[in-house]
């Protein structure tokens, strides 16, 4: 029973009244601003947006390739689930890399590597042409942004339904063999949907994140309209102006991966099944051809997963001119250059990275630890309030923070204070999410001993609570670091002048087709992901995934 | 170590009342056990007399001192849970130590209390391990130094051996009691087994929906129980409906219970002409062929309905005319007699000291 109301009562008030000031009233300006005309409350934005063909056609590729997108992941991602699930083979524990390589290498170097070797002067391109005479298909455009988010995007149904399989009860099964059903007939009418729903949710979360997909688009969309890029344009466009298209843009957005989400919640999380006791059945070991078969699929993912690695690093090192990379040759010009002359992006990204994770770690341990243990009216309003950052595309996050702090009582428009605002805002219902997790496990016995023991409630938070948190925390630490580093989508809206940072920089030199700083560029930001995260999980031995 | 005092402690839930004006005197040194089934509002009590919940009224005194308003912190308690509550990430010794760091005692002083209360309850050797690292009994033991080694005003325990299996939670309650004597702390004892508050116990509190129902020894409860609620929660009891025809003089009543006439302790509240309740323990109750006249006070005619054989006793389900059914033990080596067989008629011969309380 709470006795007094302080100091849980103010740490919520705080917490809510840092979210309000921070995602609700930038929201609530961004919905003010698109319903705004000459005189007061309009609908131009909107009157525009549904007279405008191009707009249209932006929101119906973005559906498509959403749709496509996610269609191809689960293609991927749901066989290759059942394998590791359920059969062991050579090769095997490569897998457990394969979410690594999600962590580590950011989409904007995915997207880049995957040009130099795809692109009009990849080297696989240009390898076919001249030996071969024969010519690639452009690989801008649809064929280049479906085969790089797939790549992107399928390690999140893969995971979902890898765990699901996991906890799957074998007994199931064999109730249904032992009623006359194949063992075929039993996946496609037990296993299957039982764990459908759990593929689902987590296509639907694929779903949302290539509406809201910023670099792969807008480096292989080739001018094909989408709702991001268009949002971003009209952003751009409108600087200085009146920022009615680009919140109308950014409300499109909203709406779509909002009515997503809700279906999400609302009819397909219900169906989870929860299994009463999970005792997946065992991995059936084969071998020959299936054997030879299963590691080689493996082995080409892990390959195409990692390859980006090789292809940036080989480029960073090498010579190179313009968009050409002279394959095969040597030198520490470009790196050299990242280091000395162009070495302000790096300290910016070190800067805000470390602000932002350290703010948002901390903000996160707080927040769930009210919002698990001290509930109450307020910190359910709180526990809504971190889940809607989930709603908000990166662009979108990063025009509403433009537009709410761009002028009035507080500008933060162009200062360090916003980018980390930025980083701490996208980040925060999943370091609260994760940081939650463990909560759920600490009995509320173990605080009770420790002040029974003469310890006050808050130090006890701190001597009993956090330590036993300290697993999960750090994990969330170590994945809040790697994206704050790859972020592009929202930073790249929010930065000014001093503030550019490895990811914008990157896409920048890829903008204006200079591939040689771009990879010294990315290969410096994988050295700064990678090795504080490996040198962390060494030293702290932190489990980064539930399921390996 | 502490006299604790509860006034008038109230507690409601919305509209669910837990704990309805109880009032409770515990002496300093007791082992004293609230017992109650779940749901009777006694670990809220406990709860309440360790400051995580606050009563809605009322007053809780420890020596006189009222602590109502002081944070659990301040109170000065040793707590044991259900669920031992040790913390994960650190080991026994850092466990047990825990409470005197947190009073600021000195590195020497923290580190001899530690040793001895561990050696106190048979941990000496595990010092180093953690909590995981334990066995059920071990955990229990942890749990219990920790509480202990902070020379509490009040050592409170919340079901602390319902989740050791059957063997252990005998030779755990020796320990147990052990330790409590050993320190004369003040210990209360939450539990919903009678036979571990019977055999802890000095005095017991048999709770009834946020109600004392009873206080007293051991004793007390069984052999004088208030009321049918206490009599049927202690022990096993036939609860039977009698009605109640007069006084028969020395504290004795005569009742009639299904055509027979019974002369029975009366308590202080049941009158004649009113309705009420025969209390009578199935090992007290004398079964023999049927060979009693009719008529003949406290001897009940029927016929054997079913046996139960255990070996060391049989217990018998007698049925008496056509409504009622009473329950009667006997054990093997008092008196050679065969078994009953079901369906031959007998007499059940129920001993003046029997209860017979109001409805």
């Amino acid at each position: 029973m709470r006795q007094r109301i302080l100091p849980w009562g103010a740490l919520t008030t705080l917490c809510i009244a840092i979210n309000a000031l921070f995602v609700l009233f930038p929201l609530l300006t961004l919905v003010g601003n698109s319903f705004s005309g000459a005189d007061g409350i309009g609908f131009d934005g909107l009157a525009r947006f549904l007279a405008t063909p191009d707009y249209l056609r932006g929101l119906r590729n973005t559906v498509v390739l959403g749709v496509a997108v996610t269609v191809a992941a689960t293609l991927v991602g749901v066989p290759f689930a059942y394998i590791v699930a359920r059969y062991d083979f050579p090769l095997k524990n490569f897998v457990a890399l394969l979410p690594v390589a999600t962590i580590i290498i950011p989409e904007v170097i995915t997207c880049q590597s995957w040009l130099l070797v795809l692109g009009n002067n990849g080297f696989v391109t240009k390898a076919l042409r001249d030996s071969a005479g024969i010519e690639l298909p452009s690989f801008y455009g649809w064929g280049g942004m479906i085969f790089v988010m797939t790549l992107v995007y399928y390690t999140y149904i893969y995971l979902g339904t890898l765990a699901a399989l996991r906890g799957f009860d074998g007994q199931l099964e064999e109730a249904s063999r032992s009623l006359g059903r194949t063992p075929v007939e039993t996946v496609f009418r037990v296993v299957i949907p039982t764990v459908a729903p759990a593929i689902l949710v987590n296509a639907m979360v694929v779903f949302t994140l290539v509406v809201g997909n910023f670099a792969v688009s807008i480096i292989l969309g080739n001018r094909i309209p989408l709702l991001s890029i268009q949002t971003y344009n009209a952003f751009v466009n409108e600087m200085g102006g009146s920022p009615v298209m680009q919140s109308t843009l950014s409300l499109v957005m909203i709406t779509l991966v909002a009515i997503v989400l809700f279906v999400q919640k609302r009819f397909v999380e219900r169906r989870l099944v929860q299994m009463a006791q999970g005792r997946a059945p065992a991995a059936v070991r084969v071998a020959s051809w299936r054997g030879m078969a299963f590691a080689g699929l493996v082995l080409v993912v892990v390959l195409l997963s990692f390859l980006p690695l090789v292809t940036v690093f080989v480029a960073a090192f090498s010579e190179s001119r313009g968009p050409l990379v002279r394959w095969g040759t040597f030198s520490l010009a470009g790196i050299e250059r990242a280091l000395t002359a162009g070495v302000d992006p790096i300290l910016n990204s070190l800067k805000f990275a470390s602000v932002a994770t350290a703010a948002g770690i901390a903000f996160a341990v707080l927040a769930s630890y009210l919002i698990v243990k001290k509930r109450s009216a307020a910190t359910q309003a709180l526990d809504y309030l971190v889940v809607l950052p989930l709603t908000i595309s990166g662009t979108v996050l990063g025009i509403a923070l433009v537009q709410a702090f761009n002028s009035g009582s507080m500008v933060l428009t162009g200062t360090a204070l916003i980018m980390i605002v930025t980083y701490v805002v996208r980040r925060m219902p999943f370091s609260i999410r994760s940081a939650a997790s463990s909560l759920y496990n600490i009995p509320d016995s173990l605080e009770e001993a420790s002040i029974s023991l003469g310890v006050p409630p808050l130090k006890t938070f701190l001597k009993v609570v956090v330590p036993v948190m300290w697993a999960s925390v750090a994990s969330a630490f170590v994945l809040m670091w790697a994206s704050t580093l790859s972020e592009l989508s929202a930073s790249i809206v929010v930065y000014g002048g001093g503030l550019e940072t490895l990811p914008i920089a990157i896409f920048r030199q890829v903008d204006s087709g200079r591939m040689g700083p771009a990879s010294a560029y990315a290969a410096v930001l994988v050295v700064l992901i990678v090795v504080p995260i490996a040198l962390s999980v060494k030293l702290l031995r932190i489990r980064l995934f539930a399921t390996k | 170590m502490a006299a604790i005092t509860i006034s008038k402690v109230s507690k409601a839930y919305g509209k669910a009342a837990v704990l309805q004006g109880v009032e409770l005197a515990i002496e300093n040194g007791t082992f004293f056990t609230l017992l109650g089934p779940s749901g009777c509002g006694k670990t809220t009590l406990l709860r309440t007399i360790a400051g995580f919940i606050s009563p809605d009224t009322g007053k809780i005194l420890f020596d006189g001192e009222d602590v109502t308003r002081v944070p659990v912190h301040r109170r000065d308690i040793g707590m044991v849970f259900q669920d031992y509550a040790l913390f994960p990430d650190k080991t026994v010794f850092a466990n047990v130590a825990y409470g005197l760091r947190a009073r600021g005692h000195d590195r020497s002083t923290v580190e001899k209390s530690v040793a001895a209360h561990l050696d106190r309850v048979g941990l000496a050797h595990l010092g180093d391990r953690y909590p995981a690292e334990l066995s059920g009994g071990q955990r229990q033991r942890a749990a219990l130094a920790r509480a202990l080694v902070i020379r509490p005003r009040v050592l409170l325990m919340d079901e602390p051996l319902s989740n050791l299996d059957a063997k252990l939670r005998v030779t755990m309650r020796e320990t147990i009691l052990d330790l409590q004597r050993a320190s004369r702390t003040t210990t209360i004892f939450v539990t919903h087994d009678q036979e571990e508050a019977l055999s802890m116990s000095d005095r017991i509190a048999i709770l009834d929906r946020g109600v004392i129902a009873q206080v007293g020894t051991p004793e007390d409860l069984y052999e004088r129980p208030a009321n049918a609620y206490v009599a049927d929660f202690i022990g096993a009891a036939n609860v039977l409906p009698v009605r109640i025809l007069r006084a028969a003089g020395e504290g004795h009543v005569i009742a009639a219970i299904a055509g027979h006439e019974l002369c029975c302790l009366g308590s202080g509240t049941a009158r004649g002409g009113e309705d009420g309740k025969l209390i009578a323990r199935p090992e007290l109750l004398v079964l023999g062929e049927a060979e009693a006249a009719p008529g003949t006070p406290n001897v009940l005619k029927g016929q054997v309905a079913r046996r139960q054989y255990l070996g060391a006793r049989t217990v018998y389900t007698v049925r008496i005319g056509n409504e009622l059914t009473i329950t009667a033990e006997r054990h093997a080596g008092a008196t050679h007699q065969p078994l009953l067989a079901p369906g031959q008629p007998v007499d059940v011969v129920v001993p003046r000291t029997s209860r017979v309380v109001a409805a």
